[in-house]
């Protein structure tokens, strides 16, 4: 502005040079400044993308720039180019089904889960919409994760902000006219890089070794009991598939069995003549990956040292009755062992423990239970867990259903007695003898705090292992919690079978925008023109007169006549 | 669209002071250099009167009604007054009549109102993708305050410029003056309506005080 005046007055050259350098410098800035903020920002997660031997599954799309609508019925709208916002609650997922499977086209598809309430809900009565919800959910993500989708899908959490926009366009939808380019409305943006395969992702195997009391001049390998977990998971959501049960319980099992039989370890004189191997292994819902990988890393006198392994997965909700998954025959003696041990415990607790036999087929690479990898290198283990059935691939891996309230920590605390006594009777050679070696309020008791803290912990990680790097912090807990409690810890990095192939960008942030139409804007400038054109003649007639508002109209033709 | 409702906007913000310019007798005595210095005036009170507020004002604590501390806004708001007097009385003006002079220094005047406090919210604001009718609320007053300048020039020329005044208007005159003056400054919709009806009596006014005073 100074140096305008300056240069009005009587400037030089130098005073235009630096009007220039601040012209350019307030384009610069005016350049960086964000864009408009939007109505409402809200967290969202992307469904899951991936490949099984090249075939493609989920979303295949990340970025979103639709206009939002309510429903897929709404009469003249363009799904093509819509966003559909709908609640789990009110989704019909059998059209949902037919949708998907007859490819129809669609902008995009926001899912609304119902809101987040607090992790704890210890001692409250579950209403029978919880289970229905759950029911939903695990139905959707079945539906969602095998279904190859070319459209993005997000989820997010319901609150007031969204629930305020979704009655506004239900209210749009409502009055006829569906939300386009020209009729204004609200528009979901969602800007987030294409997603990119994850190049080599990594599994990883933490085992911690307690070893065994060698007594004098006793040269042989002492047998070595191992007890593992999968603490790994998969759903449709990655960024929201924390597992709690499958097998957030499993893995706190373990950390606790650890730590009991490390106190029990610590001193000489009660230091049984078994070693204890626990493993946390990754991969569990690719076909027991790591677990095969961890298995073949052994050197063959561990493996020949290894009495039987118990497998645990998904004990966190069961009431009375828990299954041991075998698959040599119960008959078999080493089995038939450790299902008498345990059941004597079960019996003591008033539990019951049956026993299911499924054969292992070699040529078939599905491997539904972790005891099969075991087996499969002719070492004896059993899976202990309350599902009765074999999960599919893919299938009860943890996902959007299995959260903190979705476990009974009382169902943990049993299956740890379960183990951890039969385990001790085993040890100690106490079968059969009517003893309580980790009785309450004794100082080899079973805390229950521990499990309480550590299933929160888990249950606010999500633990998809492509997504989980070397140093993700969940990981260096396992490895600093399981470090603490055996005298030597051993960490295993493999990449996951090229078989299964991911992408990233699970999470972003949904922009929504109220939008006017381009037809308003027109109409503005309509007005605006009319407007200033109705300003102009009325200060020249006030001004000037009439006469020169209608001479400005006019062409002299005097000067015309000259130049010819 | 966006930058399209921008450009909308920015018409209607700026649009009326182009207008003004070209269609009345200003653009034949080429009196911009006038609203030019008028402009920078109102640069230069626009930073007095933001130093003053910022080293006499208090934050108020409890939102009420503190007649100290409106008083010293008024006084702030005076000196909008003498910027404007200086900008009318003691630049030298080409050789223009008062009736174009006052005209074009409200002119000037209000174009520097406009550009400094509603240019940058409309650049940053209009043009994202939200819609809000907030942008076209602010051309609107915009336009009021134009009609508010003049009108205060005006006023200002009665007041300072001429000598031979009739004896009943002076006192009017400088009631007027007073209350234009000393309405607040905030810029709300409510105030703009009021400043609308009282512009549109004082502007009627002027102006038959200027064609009874003879020119």
């Amino acid at each position: 502005m100074a140096g305008r005046r300056r240069g009005r007055i009587g400037g030089g050259v130098e005073v235009l040079d630096s009007i220039y350098s601040v012209v350019a410098l307030v384009f610069i800035l005016v350049a960086c400044v964000e864009l408009g903020d939007a109505a409402t920002a809200v967290d969202v997660y992307r469904l899951i993308q991936y490949d099984i031997a090249g075939v493609p599954y989920g979303s295949r799309l990340a970025g979103l720039n639709h206009h939002a609508g309510a429903s897929f019925f709404a009469p003249g709208a363009d799904l093509s180019r819509t966003v559909v916002m709908m609640p789990v609650r009110e989704l019909n997922l059998t059209f949902l089904r037919e949708y998907i499977i007859s490819n129809q086209p669609l902008g995009g598809l926001l899912l609304l889960l119902p809101e987040k309430v607090g992790n704890r809900i210890v001692g409250k009565i579950k209403s029978k919409d919880d289970g229905l919800m759950r029911n939903i959910l695990v139905e959707l993500e079945q539906l969602l994760i095998h279904a190859n989708i070319p459209y993005p899908v997000y989820f997010a959490f319901e609150d007031d902000k969204i629930n305020a926009v979704l009655a506004d366009v239900r209210r749009n939808d409502a009055t006829g006219q569906p939300p386009m380019a020209t009729t204004g409305g609200y528009k979901l943006l969602v800007s987030i890089p294409e997603p990119k395969r994850v190049s080599s992702p990594t599994i990883t195997n933490i085992q911690g070794w307690l070893p065994g009391l060698k007594g004098d001049g006793d040269t042989n390998q002492l047998p070595t009991i191992a007890v593992v977990a999968s603490y790994d998971t998969f759903g449709a959501a990655p960024a929201l598939s924390v597992g709690s049960d499958s097998n957030g319980s499993g893995v706190v099992a373990l950390l606790e069995i650890a730590r009991l039989f490390s106190r029990l370890y610590s001193n000489p004189k009660t230091r049984g003549r078994y070693n204890l191997l626990f493993g946390l292994t990754s991969g569990g819902p690719y076909n027991y990956d790591g677990t095969l990988k961890w298995l073949r890393s052994f050197d063959q006198r561990l493996r020949e040292s290894i009495e039987y392994a118990i497998c645990l997965n998904s004990i966190g909700s069961w009431k009375n009755e828990l299954w041991i998954h075998v698959s040599k025959p119960p008959e078999n003696a080493y089995i038939k062992q450790v299902h008498e041990s345990l059941s004597d415990v079960a019996n003591e607790l008033g539990v019951t423990i049956g026993i299911k036999h499924k054969k292992i087929n070699i040529s078939n690479p599905r491997v539904a239970w972790e005891h099969e990898q075991f087996s499969r290198l002719r070492i004896t283990a059993v899976t202990l867990s309350e599902l009765s059935a074999a999960p599919e691939l893919l299938e009860s891996t943890g996902g959007l259903h299995d959260t903190r309230d979705s476990l009974d920590e009382a169902a943990v605390y049993r299956t740890i007695r379960l183990v951890a006594e039969s385990l001790a009777k085993h040890i100690y050679g106490h079968q059969g003898r009517n003893i309580q070696i980790f009785a309450d309020n004794s100082s080899l008791a079973i805390n229950p705090f521990y499990i309480s803290a550590w299933l929160d912990l888990l249950s606010r990680a999500p633990r998809v292992a492509p997504f989980l790097s070397k140093t993700d912090p969940i990981i260096s807990s396992l490895k600093k919690e399981l470090s603490d409690h055996t005298v030597e810890l051993h960490v295993q990095h493999e990449t996951i079978d090229g078989m299964f192939s991911f992408y990233d960008s699970t999470r972003a942030t949904l922009n929504v925008y109220q939008v006017a139409s381009v037809a308003f804007d027109l109409l503005l400038l309509l007005a605006l023109g009319a407007y200033l054109i109705l300003l102009f003649s009325f200060l020249v007639l006030t001004t000037r007169g009439l006469d020169d508002l209608i001479n400005l109209f006019r062409r002299p033709p005097s000067r015309k006549v000259k130049a010819a | 669209m966006t930058v399209f409702h921008f450009f909308n906007c920015a018409i209607l913000t700026f649009g009326p002071h182009a207008v003004y310019y070209s269609a009345t007798p200003l653009s034949e005595y080429d009196t911009i250099g006038t609203s030019a210095k008028a402009a920078a005036v109102y640069l230069g009170t626009a930073l007095v009167k933001l130093v003053c507020l910022a080293t006499f004002l208090k934050e108020s604590e409890n939102g009420n009604f503190d007649p100290y501390q409106e008083l010293l806004k008024v006084l702030i708001n005076f000196i909008d007054v003498a910027g404007l007097y200086f900008a009318l009385t003691q630049l030298t003006h080409r050789n223009i009549s008062q009736n174009h002079k006052f005209q074009a220094v409200g002119l000037g005047w209000a174009f520097a109102d406009s550009v400094l406090h509603r240019l940058a919210p409309l650049w940053v604001g209009a043009r994202g993708l939200e819609f809000t009718w907030e942008y076209v609320f602010q051309g609107l007053e915009a336009n009021a305050n134009l009609v508010l300048n003049l009108s205060l020039a005006a006023l200002g020329s009665l007041m300072w410029l001429r000598k031979n005044k009739p004896r009943i208007l002076i006192p009017i005159i400088y009631a007027c003056a007073g209350v234009l003056a000393t309405m607040p400054s905030i810029t709300r919709l409510h105030t703009t309506s009021y400043v609308l009806i009282l512009v549109l009596f004082e502007k009627s006014f002027g102006m038959a005080a200027c064609k009874g005073g003879g020119l």
